[in-house]
């Protein structure tokens, strides 16, 4: 153990500035440029502007009560009836009243409908919808958006549960902006102490969520709307007619309403609590579908985006091109580090291996910390997550890494999604033929 | 019963058959109903089955024993099946010459009734069942089934029983089948549930699938229809084209070619031509016709029809005479509930057990019951027993209780007071009623029996109260 420690000093009194880099510029050039300095400079300057929006956010509060506009809540899903009456209840409790709650039953087999029914019957719904068949989420979707009649639509996850003011922050930005077209709320891990697991995607979902989105959605790039907690404007979804064959609908129908012209905003302060699965095993099967799509949709079906053609906009193309490159080209591009590590600094391979660890944890650290100044205040208590940082370079370094390889493999050369059984296969099958 | 040789005779309509008169009622020739006390039965001529069934109504229906105890027969010449009607009569014959057949019938409905003894009964409820259980004893019937009959008001007939009620107001029928199985004069069955009217008890209802916002029944129905490849998803109105019947996606404009394949029908939803809201599940409403209110079906009275039997206890009613219900005896002012009587009495004897006291019941039997209730009408019936209880109260202490076994026994407790003093009270009490009969009821022989027994606490309350009234039959 001594020998080793001596052994990386002097691997450290070694290392020169130009050393440095040349050892560890994937974590220099890609991870502290983009997922440090970047953000940190995006995120001042969105506090900088939120300050000065403050009195035309205020405004625009004021306008939404003044206006009070139908707003549709749509809650699609199968098998969810036993998530219903909280959800309902706490809709009861939200700060904005004027909406509408439409719940589609796609072909559930437990006790959906019964509790569905009686719900609508006590008024507690104001429409259930129950689909004998299961024609999967964005049929289920489609359906409550063909009953709804808000001017605006806001997508639920039915075991979400949200704060009483998460309607009217999610609305907010519509009356900020009226190129606004879609805007996404703020989902944080409500289950955050139930195992390890659930812990490092309370970590995560803070720094990609809360913190990367505020950073996208600041530079105009923001491009996924979570289907847990998602608003739009009713003329835009018509517009786009809906929502399309998933998975990874929420990312699709963002593009399809970027494509359109709209912006696309996110309401950090819009809270949203989901449960995250509790199992190694349950978030890979989770996250294979999730990476899967971003092949299938930005690669694959909204490929257009990346064209110079008519209709080019640049920050659509960076929109997509960010996330291409960040996620699929540094991904593949990360094992190419290894293999030069591996192939031409053996020796050093040991320390190499435990510095990135090191400025990773590192970042992490000190990102967690400076970040939670910008976040707006959180139901989680922050220094839970101190000890568990860092496992974060392990998870969300080499775990999550090897997961999203396997899912780019497999969409990429062998189109699994189509295959996915979180889709009715009646559906899928058209999906793949007609290459969407 | 009295046969009056001497009336009015219609050559006609009377028949003299085996010693027996028996009054015959022709087609569409209604006869006033009192004449039917001064046959020995009645022959009813069956074409117009409307005009029968008030024939038989009227006669069965009516409050004298002199007539709706009558045997009736129809004359019929077809085999049709009427089961109110049968029910209602003693039986069917297919020509005047069948006479001979019913004679048997006439004969032993004749003999049975004089074995009934009819009292003017306090309430209107033991009026009616009198009624009912002196007709089951003639006809010696033991059962009470419920007819479906379409004339009903609550879709089932007790026929002995419902035809002495409008046919608004036959669920009075099921609240005197209710009492009379409380007095153990009729055991039940369960035989089917009905859904009544919440406001009128109304079983002529009209459900209709209505609208869960504004109640109208004027909806259409439409298919949802999901097209897979674009994962569209509305009503088949949404996929109709103005040019030919074939059905285009909104979405994608593509055919819908082939169900299962390219689409399919996951569901119904249907729009209110009212109101247009939009829903999949309708409320059920029943319209009343009788009423015409219309609610829903969770408001309906939910009823159950039984099937009754007449007991060993309602057959003995029949013959000595059925007066009072529990209820009516009940609601004398200064009594308490016979069960609570029995529990008071449980626990003084429990009382005995630690003090040693002496403590009594008392019981005042009248043991004529029948003749003085005959005498009386249902008012003074109450006044009596009204009066008797007010002297018994002003005679016992406030801590002293009385109660009803029977319309005709009184019971009362006489606690903490030697068996002596409780025989002495009880003696000079009986005069004082039999005083308050000769001052307040002219022309009425009232006889008292009494008994007085010592508690004792080695003993059941149970086998004192049996003790108290075995010697009244």
């Amino acid at each position: 153990m001594d020998e080793l420690l001596d052994n990386y000093i002097r691997f450290l009194a070694t290392l020169t500035p130009a050393y440095f880099v040349e050892l560890f510029w994937f974590y220099f050039v890609f991870e502290f440029v983009r997922y440090f300095l970047l953000e940190f400079v995006v995120l001042n300057l969105a506090k900088i502007k939120s300050i000065f929006n403050k009195s035309n956010k205020e405004d625009a509060r004021r306008r939404l009560f003044m206006e009070n506009p139908l707003v549709s809540i749509l809650i699609p899903g199968k098998n969810e009836g036993k998530h219903l009456y909280k959800l309902v209840n706490s809709l009861g409790e939200q700060t904005y009243k004027n909406i509408e709650i439409i719940v589609v039953c796609d072909g559930s087999d437990d006790d959906t409908p019964i509790i569905g029914r009686s719900l609508e019957k006590a008024g507690l719904i104001d429409l259930f919808i129950r689909n004998e068949v299961r024609g999967g989420k964005a049929s289920a979707a489609n359906t409550a958006l063909r009953f709804a009649k808000g001017k605006y639509i806001i997508h639920l996850d039915a075991d979400c549960s949200y704060d009483n003011d998460a309607m009217e922050k999610i609305l907010i930005p519509f009356f900020e902006d009226e190129r606004v077209g879609g805007v996404g709320g703020n989902v944080s891990v409500r289950n955050y102490k139930e195992s390890l697991v659930t812990t490092l995607q309370g970590i995560e979902y803070y720094n990609t969520i809360t913190t990367g989105r505020t950073v996208t959605s600041y530079l105009g790039i923001y491009r996924i709307i979570s289907g847990a907690f998602g608003a739009f404007r009713a003329d835009v979804i018509h517009q786009i007619k809906g929502w399309d064959i998933g998975p990874g609908l929420d990312g699709d129908i963002t593009v399809k309403i970027r494509k359109k012209g709209y912006k696309i905003r996110f309401a950090q302060d819009a809270n949203c609590l989901t449960s995250v699965p509790n199992t190694f095993r349950k978030l890979i099967k989770q996250r294979l579908r999730w990476d899967k799509s971003l092949v299938r949709f930005r690669m694959r079906k909204h490929k257009d985006v990346l064209m110079p053609t008519a209709s080019f906009k640049l920050l659509d193309f960076f929109s997509a091109f960010e996330n291409i490159t960040y996620n699929v080209i540094l991904n593949f591009k990360w094992y190419v580090y290894l293999l030069i590590m591996l192939t031409f600094y053996r020796p050093l391979f040991l320390n190499i291996f435990i510095t990135n660890i090191l400025l990773y944890t590192t970042t992490n650290f000190v990102k967690f910390i400076v970040y939670s100044l910008y976040r707006e205040k959180a139901h989680n208590s922050m220094s839970y997550f101190l000890i568990y940082l860092p496992c974060m370079v392990f998870y969300f370094g080499i775990y999550l890494r090897v997961v999203r390889t396997i899912a780019y493999i497999q969409e990429l050369f062998f189109k699994k999604s189509y295959q996915d059984p979180w889709n009715p296969r009646k559906t899928s099958v058209h999906a793949k033929h007609l290459g969407i | 019963m009295k046969q009056i040789a001497e009336h009015k005779d219609n050559a006609e309509s009377v028949i003299k058959h085996a010693g027996f008169s028996f009054l015959y009622i022709r087609n569409l020739s209604p006869i006033p109903v009192e004449e039917v006390q001064y046959h020995s039965a009645v022959i009813i001529e069956v074409k117009n089955y409307d005009f029968v069934r008030l024939m038989v109504s009227s006669i069965r229906a009516n409050h004298s024993p002199d007539i709706y105890l009558k045997p009736i027969f129809l004359l019929k010449k077809d085999a049709q099946d009427q089961p109110v009607l049968d029910e209602l009569s003693d039986g069917a014959i297919k020509g005047l010459d069948e006479l001979d057949l019913v004679v048997p019938t006439v004969e032993r409905i004749s003999t049975r009734v004089q074995d009934l003894t009819f009292t003017n009964s306090i309430s209107f409820e033991a009026q009616v069942i009198t009624k009912l259980i002196t007709l089951l004893y003639t006809k010696e019937q033991k059962t009470v089934e419920p007819f479906p009959y379409i004339y009903s008001n609550i879709g089932y007939y007790f026929p002995l029983l419902s035809v002495n009620f409008a046919q608004e107001e036959e669920t009075v029928a099921l609240d005197i089948l209710k009492i009379a199985e409380e007095e153990g004069i009729l055991r039940s069955d369960y035989y089917d549930r009905v859904y009544l009217c919440s406001s009128c008890s109304s079983n002529h209802l009209s459900y209709r699938e209505v609208c869960p916002k504004c109640s109208s029944s004027n909806t259409t129905p439409d298919d949802i229809i999901h097209h897979f490849p674009c994962g569209y998803v509305g009503p088949m109105q949404d996929f109709k084209n103005e040019i030919d019947d074939k059905l285009d996606c909104p979405k994608c404009n593509k055919r819908l070619r082939h169900i299962g394949v390219d689409y399919d029908k996951p569901s119904v939803i249907h729009e209110c031509n009212n109101c247009n809201h939009k829903f999949q599940d309708y409320h059920v409403h029943a319209k009343c016709l009788s009423c015409h209110s219309d609610k829903s079906v969770e408001s309906l009275k939910s009823t159950e029809i039984m099937s009754y039997r007449l007991t060993k206890k309602g057959e003995l009613a029949a013959i000595k005479g059925f007066v009072t219900t529990t209820k009516d005896i009940d609601e004398v002012i200064g009594t308490i509930k016979y069960d609570t009587f029995k529990t008071m009495l449980k626990y003084e004897i429990e009382r005995l057990k630690q003090t040693e006291g002496s403590s009594n019941i008392c019981a005042i039997n009248i043991s004529n019951s029948s003749q003085v209730y005959s005498k009386l009408g249902s008012d003074l019936q109450r006044g009596l027993l009204k009066d008797l209880v007010s002297v018994i109260r002003s005679n016992i202490r406030s801590s002293d209780v009385i109660a009803f076994e029977s319309s005709s026994t009184i019971v009362m407790s006489m606690n903490a007071i030697p068996n002596k003093i409780a025989k002495k009270i009880i003696g000079e009490m009986v005069s004082l009623l039999n005083d308050l009969i000769k001052t307040s009821f002219e022309d009425l022989d009232v006889l008292f029996d009494t008994k007085v027994v010592a508690l004792d606490y080695a003993k059941t309350h149970d086998a004192h109260l049996k003790e108290l009234i075995s010697d009244f039959s």
